[in-house]
């Protein structure tokens, strides 16, 4: 009787609670491929999802690609925004799967920007010789590998090019350190750049972009390989859907991107051509 | 400063403005020194802590080559929030231990990588000596303290914290200070001026007032002061007053003595007189009785009457002399020696020119003034004197001169001069070497000369003639007399 008592409780404990609530909220990481600075932004964004989804979720913020990359391996995280760089080098291990691609200026694409201080009397990548550069991280596409192999491509040794180089692991604070005049010049990602140009103007302002580098598909939204299919297909729907809802559209109004899109792993071979090449 | 005639009423006033702003000034500027190096010290303390915490923060970065997490840990930890912010920071660096900047607050200017200053800058040797710093230190520069620290790691020197921090502020508040001591200063220098103005008055009162009563005292008006102070101004107000009332005694004393000496010296006079009057009286007296007794005898009146006539003659100059003095005594007009001409065409009438040269020789200016009827009198006396002391001829000299301020009047003769024994004499009233005179002149002569403040001197020996000088005091001129 006790038993039967144990067990019907128990069972309505379960169908108290939505299914998979056991299991907390549904981490989504974050990078360097977005703007990080604006954290109401996000935290209304995972309030969205997780209300659409029907789950809680939370983003969480990382420093490097290669550690969201490697909590996506680990299972920490179940989604992940990461750049098209680690997308490329690591899409071939299967570990994740691609989930969707904004869409940016219309096209899910977007490119390097090479700038200086905007009072700067340089004007190309060559006179940046022996000055000091400022890079995003090793595991950037438009923020190490593009300037990298734009130097490859011009016949320069990318290692000795620059009298000195570091990271700032953001692109926001790359654009920050040119502004600054601490680094001479920086390869930054055309969305960040655009971002801050229409939300916060003050660091772009002191900033001058003297060359555009070719189109890369844009940082994807990626999904580990072992997530419930079921809650891969309802997370893909709710973004692909958010420009057709006016929440989900004031959001993406505020991230400065069209849409979600899904687009095929191709659109990243420009990327992965990069470090091979190096 | 004491060549200088102060009066004490602003010296005094001056004196204690000038200690008390000398002592205001002293404390404030020993104050401000004190103020300013309590300030300096602190804001030494400042740079050196900012200089180490920047030092305690840049290990990790500078071993990582991380430039940009060092920059911005420079960037917050010597700026930080505004509201903590050190506002007398000029700048902020962290240099390899070469001297190379590995993050500086100034990218644009210092950029990383490069040494931050060249060994021909000013500033060389001083790096060098912060370079090898094993512990936080402050050093000076123009205008700036700089704070340095080491930065390290394992024991190893990495690096080098170095922050500039501006002594403007500094510079500003000890001109403040400066300033308000200053503004202290002469604030107290006018209360001393007040205090000191307020005290001499009160002072130097009685003290111009004894200096007044001491003036009447000269004038012959004694006016007692008020005694009512008790301290060293009121004992010497009593003092005044006792030596006014016994200066009183005196002068009455003496005005008592004068009189009775006036009294006694017309007496002599008044003998002198009926001595002289006698004399020849009872000459002509006993013309008369012989003249009565012998009444027919008429060889008899023509040898006596001439010696009658003598008599009365010689008392009619008597008596006109004594006149003449009466006269002239109270005689005040004041004149320039155009007055003297008078004189000497009197006695050019009375002298035979054949017999007496005469020379007269007026060097006196129409500014140098006397009393004209006294000196005309003297002159005229002596002139005559000297005419008669000539009853063979010779030569006489009268000169009128200036001598600084007095008035020199000499009169010279080559007459037959005054024996010794009768020099000491001759200004006695009666007496006389000549039979026909009165012994008056002289007497006259000194009395008046007296009577103008001057003196009488005599030069003579027998046969070689005389010399008399007259000295007087030049008197205010016309202008200033009342009219």
């Amino acid at each position: 009787m006790l038993r039967y008592a144990l067990i019907a409780l128990a069972a309505l404990t379960a169908l108290a609670q939505p299914a998979g609530a056991a299991d907390g909220p549904i981490r989504f990481g974050l990078t360097a491929a977005v703007v990080r600075e604006n954290l109401n932004l996000y935290e209304r964004w995972a309030d969205y999802l997780g209300r659409k989804v029907g789950r809680p979720v939370e983003f969480v913020q990382r420093r490097t690609y290669r550690e969201a990359i490697e909590l996506l391996r680990t299972g920490e995280h179940d989604f992940s925004w990461v750049c098209s760089f680690p997308y490329a080098k690591y899409r071939d291990e299967k570990f994740f799967g691609l989930m969707a691609v904004p869409v940016f200026e219309g096209k899910p694409l977007y490119r390097a920007y090479l700038i200086v201080h905007k009072d700067s009397p340089i004007r190309t990548l060559d006179e940046l010789q022996g000055r000091v550069f400022a890079y995003s991280e090793p595991d950037s596409n438009t923020g190490y590998a593009v300037p990298r192999q734009m130097l490859f491509d011009a016949g320069k040794n990318p290692d000795r090019f620059f009298r000195q180089t570091f990271f700032t692991y953001s692109h926001t604070e790359t654009i920050e350190a040119v502004a600054e005049q601490v680094a001479d010049g920086a390869s930054v990602d055309s969305y960040v750049w655009e971002y801050l140009a229409r939300r916060e103007p003050r660091l772009t302002a002191d900033t001058r972009i003297i060359s555009r580098s070719k189109d890369f598909g844009f940082p994807p939204l990626v999904y580990r390989s072992g997530i419930d299919d079921k809650l891969r297909q309802r997370m893909t729907e709710v973004l692909l859907g958010m420009d057709k809802d006016p929440d989900g559209k004031a959001l993406l109004d505020e991230l400065v991107l069209d849409r979600f899109t899904v687009a095929s792993p191709d659109l990243f071979d420009g990327v992965s051509l990069n470090p091979e090449r190096r | 400063m004491g060549r200088i005639p102060l009066s004490l009423s602003i010296k005094l006033p001056l004196v204690l403005a000038i200690v008390v702003a000398a002592v205001a000034a002293t404390i404030g500027v020993a104050m401000v020194n004190r103020d300013r190096q309590h300030l300096r010290e602190e804001l030494h303390g400042r740079a050196v802590l900012l200089a180490r915490t920047v030092a305690a923060i840049a290990p990790e970065p500078v071993l990582r080559g991380d430039s940009w997490t060092l920059y911005k840990s420079l960037r917050q930890s010597v700026r930080g929030p505004e509201s903590a912010r050190e506002k007398a920071l000029i700048t902020a660096m962290v240099l390899d231990p070469q001297g190379r900047v590995l993050a500086h607050l100034e990218p644009a200017a210092f950029p990383i990588g490069l040494p931050v200053m060249r060994p021909d800058s000013p500033e060389w040797p001083r790096l060098q000596a912060e370079l090898v710093a094993r512990v936080p230190d402050v050093f000076e520069g123009e205008g700036f303290v700089e704070g340095v620290a080491p930065v390290q790691a394992s024991g190893y020197t990495v690096g080098l914290a170095r922050v500039r921090l501006s002594t403007h502020e500094l510079d500003e508040q000890t001109a403040a200070a400066a300033t308000t001591v200053l503004i202290l200063s002469i604030g107290m220098a006018v209360i001393g001026i007040i205090l000191g103005a307020a005290w001499s008055i009160r002072m130097l009162r009685p003290l111009r007032l004894l200096s007044r009563s001491m003036l009447d005292l000269g004038r012959g008006v004694f006016r007692p002061l008020p005694e009512s102070r008790r301290d060293e101004i009121g004992q010497l107000a009593v003092s005044f007053n006792e030596m006014a009332a016994e200066i009183e005694d005196k002068r009455r004393l003496q005005s008592e003595v004068a009189a009775n000496e006036k009294v006694l010296a017309l007496g002599r006079i008044a003998a002198g007189v009926a001595h002289e009057v006698n004399n020849p009286l009872a000459g002509m007296l006993n013309c008369l009785s012989t003249l009565r007794a012998e009444k027919n005898d008429p060889a008899l009146v023509a040898r006596y009457l001439p010696l009658i006539e003598n008599g009365l003659r010689k008392i009619e100059a008597l008596v006109k002399d004594l006149l003449i003095e009466l006269r002239v005594e109270d005689a005040r007009e004041i004149a320039d020696s155009g007055c003297l001409e008078d004189v000497r065409d009197l006695v050019n009438a009375e002298i035979d020119p054949h017999l007496i040269e005469f020379v007269w020789d007026n060097r006196l200016g129409s500014d140098d003034v006397f009393n004209g009827p006294k000196m005309q009198q003297i002159l005229i006396n002596l002139l005559r004197n000297a005419v008669q002391a000539m009853p063979d001829g010779g030569r006489l000299l009268c000169r009128l001169r200036r001598d600084g301020a007095r008035l020199v009047f000499e009169v010279e003769d080559t007459g037959h001069g005054i024996a010794e024994r009768d020099q000491s004499r001759i200004f006695d009233p009666f007496f006389t070497s000549r039979p026909a005179g009165t012994g008056l002149g002289l007497w006259i002569v000194l009395r008046l000369a007296q009577s103008l403040g001057g003196s009488v001197e005599v030069d003579s020996a027998p046969g070689r003639g005389a010399k008399f000088r007259v000295q007087i005091p030049q008197e205010q001129p016309r202008v200033a007399q009342p009219a």
